[in-house]
């Protein structure tokens, strides 16, 4: 009996060291980092208690990093679920078996590159004067486009950057999932008089709901990481217009001012922030 | 209600042929069961009906239409499916209702037509569970409900009791069998079961490799199989075979003699008789098999027993009440009446 109830622990017990000491050393770190007043200049500190979190609260470029960073997600959450959801259903649809395994390589791809590598391959791509993308509005119009010096271009640029990498992806796991459904419901639905699109909004999106809501929760945790990409492509900018949460905490804490104990309570912000927003968005969607 | 016409219907995946030249007319109101063994082409037929399967060639009719090219949706038919195909996150009255809300009938219609199919099939109390809380018996009746609200032109059964544990099956078959004669819908039923097939069926299509071997009332097929295969396949027992030399008016091999039921010509036949058309006979019949009992299987209500007689073995059944023991000398004498006669090389049945 009592082998029987320890085993558990002996199995959890490594794994668990390994998280406390990577993950709560780190948090627990910050937390008491974003109490004082620390900056990268000077060694000593002391401790001004939620001085910080105040003041962020007064801040408007924290601020808009929150609305930014909604703004983000909102946008390639649904853009990359949409893409997903879509691509997957036209190959189900139109594409041969050969021409979906050639497909469902080619999509893997983009999610294999290093987010920072796809950053620099279509940061070029959107150069305004030696990039491909631009090329044809350079060769018809003369002009130079510069899409990445617009607030909302830049946005959009590169959330196209974010969905391209992980909206691909997604329509090969959607597409893998179609496959793997029983086949006699949707023949059923046929038989009920559904038509084409009507199939996959009454039978098979339905039945995928619980899989395609992790998918969901997969892709908003992963878009909060977005910092590689938004460094590369656009540093935040145009002015503060990509600036989102972990760019801000970044550029306080290490580039402009050395504010450690300042981007530390951003941190701490962000993180309970999602934990939160993730704990209830996850148990509403799975009731 | 319709008529259904299949006119040489092939199908072929590749250049792998597995239905060829397909004929087969179903009157209206009839109760066709296509009845083979696995692989032999049913389902596929029932498919192409249903348009849930390409058509690779020939006309299909339902009505008196072409609808080679119609949507499964557009061809008045129903299916139920072997696997129940329910809708697993629909609640079930979701699920009976789906194609009357894809067709666009209006509420108040629906919950008109709603009412009688659910007490019909006794399914109020589950209305609004999901397929899931049902047990295998009550999902089928879901899937029958969801077929009948369409008030299809025809049904089709793929298989439909073969899911289920032997009492459930026994009890949906009748039911089926009551719902026919209530709504009386052209239906096809498709089966490997003898007894469903003999028990539903108008007429039976028994099917073997893609070909109709025997089409006919339950009864017809029973009686005068056509071929050895037919013979062999509906009964149980089934049919015990001998390979015997036509010639004289005798039928005879090594180990057995017997006079010809009918003129035959010389040559080499197959003889089938059922188990229970042979009766074990005193010393001292004329005509009668001399063999010894190899095995004896208690039946309930009969007792099938295993003769050798030389190189032949085979079975007759025999009131339970006879004890014989194994090894024992044994004489059986084969009803004339009941011979089925085949030709050795094509499987046909030869006389009458």
């Amino acid at each position: 009996m009592r082998v029987g109830r320890s085993l558990p622990y002996v199995f959890l017990g490594p794994a668990l060291l390994v998280l406390v000491i990577l993950a709560a050393v780190p948090t627990l770190y910050a937390v008491n980092l974003s109490l004082q007043n620390r900056t990268l200049s000077a060694p000593q500190a002391e401790y001004v208690w939620l001085a910080n979190y105040l003041k962020l609260f007064s801040d408007d470029r924290f601020l808009n990093a929150l609305w930014v960073s909604l703004k983000w997600e909102v946008l390639t959450v649904s853009a990359t679920m949409a893409v997903g959801i879509g691509l997957a259903i036209a190959m189900f649809e139109a594409a041969t078996r050969r021409w979906r395994m050639i497909l469902s390589v080619l999509f893997i791809i983009p999610v294999l590159l290093p987010r920072v590598c796809a950053a620099f391959v279509w940061k070029f791509s959107f150069h305004p004067l030696y990039g491909a993308v631009t090329w044809p509005v350079r060769a018809l119009t003369g002009q130079t486009p510069d899409v990445l010096a617009h607030p909302w271009g830049a946005m959009l640029t590169v959330a196209f950057v974010d969905v391209w990498q992980w909206g691909l992806f997604f329509a090969v796991i959607i597409l893998k999932l179609m496959e793997a459904l029983p086949p006699q419901p949707i023949e059923a639905a046929r038989i009920d008089k559904a038509k084409g699109w009507e199939i996959h909004r009454f039978v098979t999106l339905p039945m995928l709901k619980l899989p395609l809501i992790s998918l969901l929760l997969v892709k908003a945790i992963e878009s909060l990481r977005s910092f590689d990409l938004v460094y590369v492509m656009t540093r935040g900018g145009p002015g503060v217009s990509t600036e989102t949460l972990d760019m801000y905490a970044y550029s306080q804490g290490f580039i402009e001012a050395g504010n450690i104990s300042y981007a530390s309570s951003m941190a701490v912000i962000m993180m309970v922030l999602t934990v939160i927003l993730f704990t209830s968005i996850w148990k509403r969607l799975n009731k | 209600m319709a008529t259904v016409e299949c006119r040489n219907l092939c199908k072929s995946y590749g250049s792998h042929e597995v239905i060829r030249n397909f004929n087969l007319s179903i009157s209206d109101h009839e109760f066709i069961v296509f009845l083979g063994p696995s692989g032999c082409g049913k389902s596929t037929i029932l498919r192409m009906v249903a348009g849930l399967e390409e058509i690779t060639g020939g006309d299909l009719f339902i009505g008196g239409a072409r609808v080679n090219d119609r949507d499964p949706g557009d061809r008045g038919i129903a299916m139920v499916f072997q696997n129940y195909a329910l809708y697993p996150h629909m609640s079930v009255r979701e699920n009976i209702t789906f194609a009357l809300e894809r067709a666009g009938t209006s509420r108040d219609e629906i919950r008109r037509r709603l009412d009688p199919v659910v007490e019909t099939l006794g399914l109020d109390i589950y209305l609004g569970r999901k397929p899931t809380e049902l047990s295998g018996g009550q999902q089928q009746r879901v899937a029958i409900a969801r077929a009948m609200i369409k008030t299809p032109e025809v049904f089709l059964f793929d298989e439909p009791l073969s899911n289920l544990d032997a009492k459930l099956r026994g009890h949906l078959r009748v039911e089926i069998a009551r719902l026919h004669r209530a709504l009386n819908t052209t239906s096809v039923y498709v089966t490997h079961d003898q007894l469903e097939a003999m028990t539903l069926a108008d007429r039976i299509v028994l099917m073997n490799q893609g070909r109709i071997e025997q089409m006919g009332t339950p009864e017809e097929i029973y009686s005068r199989p056509a071929t050895v295969f037919t013979a062999g396949f509906i009964g149980t027992p089934s049919m015990n075979f001998f390979s015997l030399d036509a010639g004289e008016g005798r039928l005879r091999n090594a180990d057995i003699d017997l006079a010809a039921p009918f003129p035959l010509r010389a040559g080499k036949v197959t003889l089938g008789i059922r188990p229970g058309a042979i009766r074990l006979v005193p010393e001292g019949t004329p005509d009668a098999i001399a063999a010894t009992v190899e095995r004896d299987e208690f039946h309930g209500d009969m007792r099938l027993i295993s003769l050798n007689a030389g190189a032949e073995s085979f079975m007759v059944s025999v009131p339970a009440a006879t004890r014989l023991s194994e090894g024992e000398r044994v004489l059986a004498h084969l009803d004339p009446a009941s011979l089925h006669v085949f030709d050795a090389e094509s499987g046909q049945r030869l006389g009458d």
